[in-house]
């Protein structure tokens, strides 16, 4: 158990410092998230909800964490294959979920810099108030959160192990698990059919309880109810890579060449 | 004597066509990351196809904009996706292949041959953002009257064509610094906010007013607006566009012109 | 124990080409490879590019599925055990890749350490053995982007040889590296092997392997065309004389029309700038000077030097021998 959680610790550092030295991944990270919160902020003032400015930014925030889940556990194992580190990894003795675990933690803590920048840039620029409806439920909710995504990319990493197009079904998700999830705002008018997909991802939870922390309302119960989530997913990918990896070595998509 | 010059500006003007198209078709099919079916249809078609979807369904909660407004500015907008990656693509990646060096080695005028690359995703983008409009106005209920789609085929060429410019001289960048890729994300999200497929430009601040004129896509995004609500075609939006696209274009050849002669001084084409 | 086992040994590759109807092609890569390797010997696998070397050494080490045939490292089945496999083996390719670039050295290190299992208490001073042994001590802290070539690879060593493997498997380590790192390389290596780690190395460079290698197999196009110690493949070619002539400008024409020499057992081109080394293999003694260079007929020669067959006139021929004889499709590497 010890040498597991020592293997995650040093494999979450070794990933979030090779991650944060890349211009790309800060980019991505910062950057892009930015303008989402710009965006947020204009359409929250046009709409003429302007007391709302905070949960523009934080949305924006969880907006930019998403991406850099998406792009970082998608890209994580088509990054290995171009670095050639996918082979080596794959060579080691440890089982290849606790190799990949570390890597997608690491993309989801890299998305938090995402919501700091949101939440600053909201305050520097639009003067938005830091009026937190529950301060240190939001300090709680907001890793629970980047956690129970870092899980659902650790799903996404397993099947894309198997495809040398894994961005192919990356670049789309981006968009929908933003609405489906409310992360800028819970959307009451998506038609009815689409509510058990939300449900059933931890992103909505997720959101929702970083939402009530910032703006009133029940944090604890979506805040478990995303950890839960999180846990299945992860479950889920386990059992999924022993098969995959399986695949892999008979499909020969390993390599890059 | 003159029939001699008129047979070698004949050639010239053969081999000129040639590196243009054919040089253009080439590169597109070795540098371009998403001409595999699966990215093809992910990135290009099915994203932008969401990103509409999600601003339309946003729109309709906050009461900020109508469908036509958000599904008719994202449709435009989608072009950006082939246009500015690819344009980028094709001068950056000539650099991850490490085939920069002996492309620059070529004796050719350098106008055809950028601008053939370009090409491609011209007509890339022009595909793209027409699926996109069309799979959205049918999903979504917009209606669009038969009489406004030759005038909606031509501005979003336009668009297409303009955007595209602006992608080759973000490549442009590529000759002179290694991480592009970094600028044509901002420059996409940054379209994104700027152009007025999000937010209305009118509650936006000036300044972003402004740099959103000199920008390609927004003018085509207001003119394909006014066609599809049965307006007639804006021929001073349609200029304006035109007159973006031709301007960043300029700017691409002379970018273009002068990293390549700076790359040289500076050491810096082989350095990944 | 044997060290490893490989029992015919078979690898094809599906691909899929075309849209919207896709062809399958198939493209056998290994073609039925059996070998034995002992506990501390220094196994060779030489072969041209594409001769499924690097099929056979990924199938050992479990990354690629063998589609069939069967192969066991230590006893372990490397297709239903690959656990017990991976806990005793080592990885090292030759070439750029496979370093997290914008980390240190120990940063590398240090990570795969973790992932190899290699105790807590033991990575510090195992790190620190690792990097004396390669020669990268004072160099550790910088980021990997910085090394050359050599260092990268001398680096790939260390992180191969993290957890003590039993079983060291090099894949072309030499590649691009300069003649002095080479060298070096193959000082760690054969010291490796004297300390009875079991080595298994592909190579294009002779020297490497008539220098290093207990046994070697040369593969050609996904079989294997002789096995046996160095000094035993030269005897495959021990009843040849060879002689090396330079010429310059010889053409294709030119060399068939030696090979037609009778006597004359085969002839081949190196080209080297403006001069080019035509290495010819005659029957021994049977003094074919003259009628070879005749053959030669106006092109300029340059020095000829007759001399015993080394390990690269038995590898030509033995692989020459294999073309001849193989279908003619071409096998992905």
């Amino acid at each position: 158990m010890i040498r597991v959680l020592r293997l995650i610790g040093v494999g979450v550092r070794t990933h979030v410092s090779y991650m944060s030295r890349s211009p790309i991944e800060i980019t991505f990270a910062v950057l892009v998230p930015l303008v989402y919160a710009t965006l947020a902020v204009y359409l929250f003032r046009a709409a003429g909800d302007p007391d709302r400015l905070l949960t523009a930014s934080v949305g924006a925030g969880l907006m930019g964490i998403w991406g850099s889940v998406l792009f970082g556990s998608g890209g994580a194992v088509q990054n290995q294959r171009w670095l050639g580190t996918l082979e080596t990894l794959v060579v080691a003795p440890t089982p290849l979920a606790l190799v990949l675990l570390p890597i997608t933690l690491a993309t989801a803590v890299i998305g938090t810099y995402a919501m700091g920048a949101t939440v600053l840039w909201g305050v520097l620029l639009f003067g938005v108030p830091l009026d937190f409806a529950h301060p240190l439920l939001f300090l709680v909710a907001v890793p629970v959160c980047v956690l129970a995504l870092g899980m659902m990319g650790l799903l996404l990493a397993a099947t894309f192990v198997l495809l040398r197009n894994a961005n192919a079904l990356a670049n789309p998700l981006d968009t929908p698990v933003w609405l489906l999830s409310g992360l800028l705002v819970p959307v009451t008018v998506l038609p009815a059919w689409t509510h058990p997909v939300s449900w059933a991802l931890p992103t909505t939870w997720g959101a929702r309880a970083v939402h009530a922390a910032t703006s009133g309302g029940d944090v604890i119960t979506p805040l478990l109810t995303a950890a839960a989530l999180g846990a299945g997913y992860a479950l889920a990918a386990v059992l999924v890579l022993g098969r995959v990896e399986r695949r892999a070595r008979a499909a020969a998509t390993l390599a890059l060449a | 004597m003159f029939r001699f010059r008129c047979r070698s500006l004949g050639f010239r003007f053969h081999a000129f066509s040639r590196l243009l198209v054919v040089g253009g078709a080439i590169s597109y099919r070795a540098l371009f990351n998403w001409t595999t079916p699966p990215m093809f249809i992910g990135t290009l078609l099915v994203g932008p196809l969401l990103q509409v979807f999600f601003f339309v369904f946003l729109g309709r909660e906050l009461g900020v904009a109508d469908d036509r407004f958000h599904l008719v500015g994202n449709a435009v907008l989608a072009a950006s996706a082939s246009c500015v990656y690819g344009g980028t693509m094709a001068v950056a990646n000539e650099r991850r292949y490490g085939t920069l060096g002996a492309v620059l080695l070529s004796p050719r005028h350098r106008v055809p041959l950028w601008l053939g690359r370009a090409l491609p995703y011209v007509l890339n983008g022009l595909f793209v953002s027409a699926f996109v409009l069309t799979a959205a106005a049918l999903v979504l209920g917009l209606p669009v009257s038969a009489g406004a789609l030759p005038g909606l085929g031509l501005v979003l060429l336009v668009a297409a064509g303009a955007c595209s410019a602006f992608g080759l001289a973000l490549g442009a960048l590529g000759l002179r610094f290694r991480d592009v890729f970094l600028v044509s994300n901002v420059a996409s999200s940054v379209l994104l906010l700027l152009t007025g497929a999000a937010v209305p430009r009118g509650t936006l601040p000036g300044w972003m007013r402004t740099a959103g004129d000199l920008l390609p896509l927004t003018h085509a995004a207001d003119a394909a607006r006014g066609l599809t609500a049965g307006g007639g075609l804006d021929g001073r939006l349609l200029g304006a566009e035109l007159a973006v696209g031709a301007g960043w274009g300029l700017l691409a050849v002379v970018l273009l012109a002068a990293f390549e002669r700076g790359s040289r001084r500076r050491a810096t084409l082989d350095t990944m | 124990m044997l060290a490893i086992e490989a029992d015919t040994l078979r690898r094809t590759y599906t691909s899929r080409t075309g849209w919207p109807r896709s062809r399958r092609t198939e493209t056998e890569a290994v073609r039925g490879v059996t070998f034995e390797v002992k506990p501390g010997e220094l196994f060779g696998l030489l072969g041209p590019n594409g001769a499924g070397k690097t099929t056979t050494i990924k199938m050992l080490n479990t990354l690629l599925l063998p589609t069939s045939g069967t192969a066991r490292v230590f006893g372990h089945d490397v297709a239903r055990d690959p656990v017990a496999v991976r806990r005793r083996i080592g990885y090292v390719f030759g070439g750029d890749r496979g370093l997290y670039d914008r980390l240190s050295a120990l940063d590398n290190l240090r990570y795969f350490a973790e992932l190899y299992g290699v105790a807590a208490r033991d990575q510090k001073r195992r790190i620190a053995e690792l990097l004396d042994l390669v020669g990268l001590v004072g160099r550790e802290k910088e980021r990997v982007e910085g090394y050359s070539r050599g260092m990268r690879q001398r680096l790939h060593i260390a992180r191969g040889l993290l957890h003590h493997p039993d079983v060291l498997f090099l894949d072309e380590p030499s590649i691009g590296v300069d003649p002095v790192a080479a060298r070096d390389l193959r000082r760690t290596v054969a010291d490796l092997a004297a300390a009875g780690t079991t080595v298994l190395l592909t190579t294009h460079y002779m020297a490497e392997a008539d220098e290093l290698c207990d046994r070697i197999a040369v593969i050609a196009g996904g079989r294997i065309r002789a096995l046996g110690t160095p000094g035993s493949l030269k005897s495959r070619v021990g009843d040849r004389d060879v002689l090396d002539i330079e010429a310059y400008g010889a053409g294709d024409e030119v060399i068939d029309r030696v090979r037609r020499v009778p006597g004359v057992r085969g002839a081949s081109v190196e080209d080297r700038g403006a001069v080019q080394t035509v290495s010819v293999q005659t029957d021994r003694g049977a003094e074919l000077h003259a009628p070879v260079l005749a053959a030669f007929d106006g092109v300029r020669l340059g020095r000829v030097v007759s001399r015993e067959p080394s390990l690269e006139d038995a590898y030509i021929a033995i692989v020459e021998e294999a073309a001849g004889s193989a279908a003619p499709e071409g096998v992905p590497a």
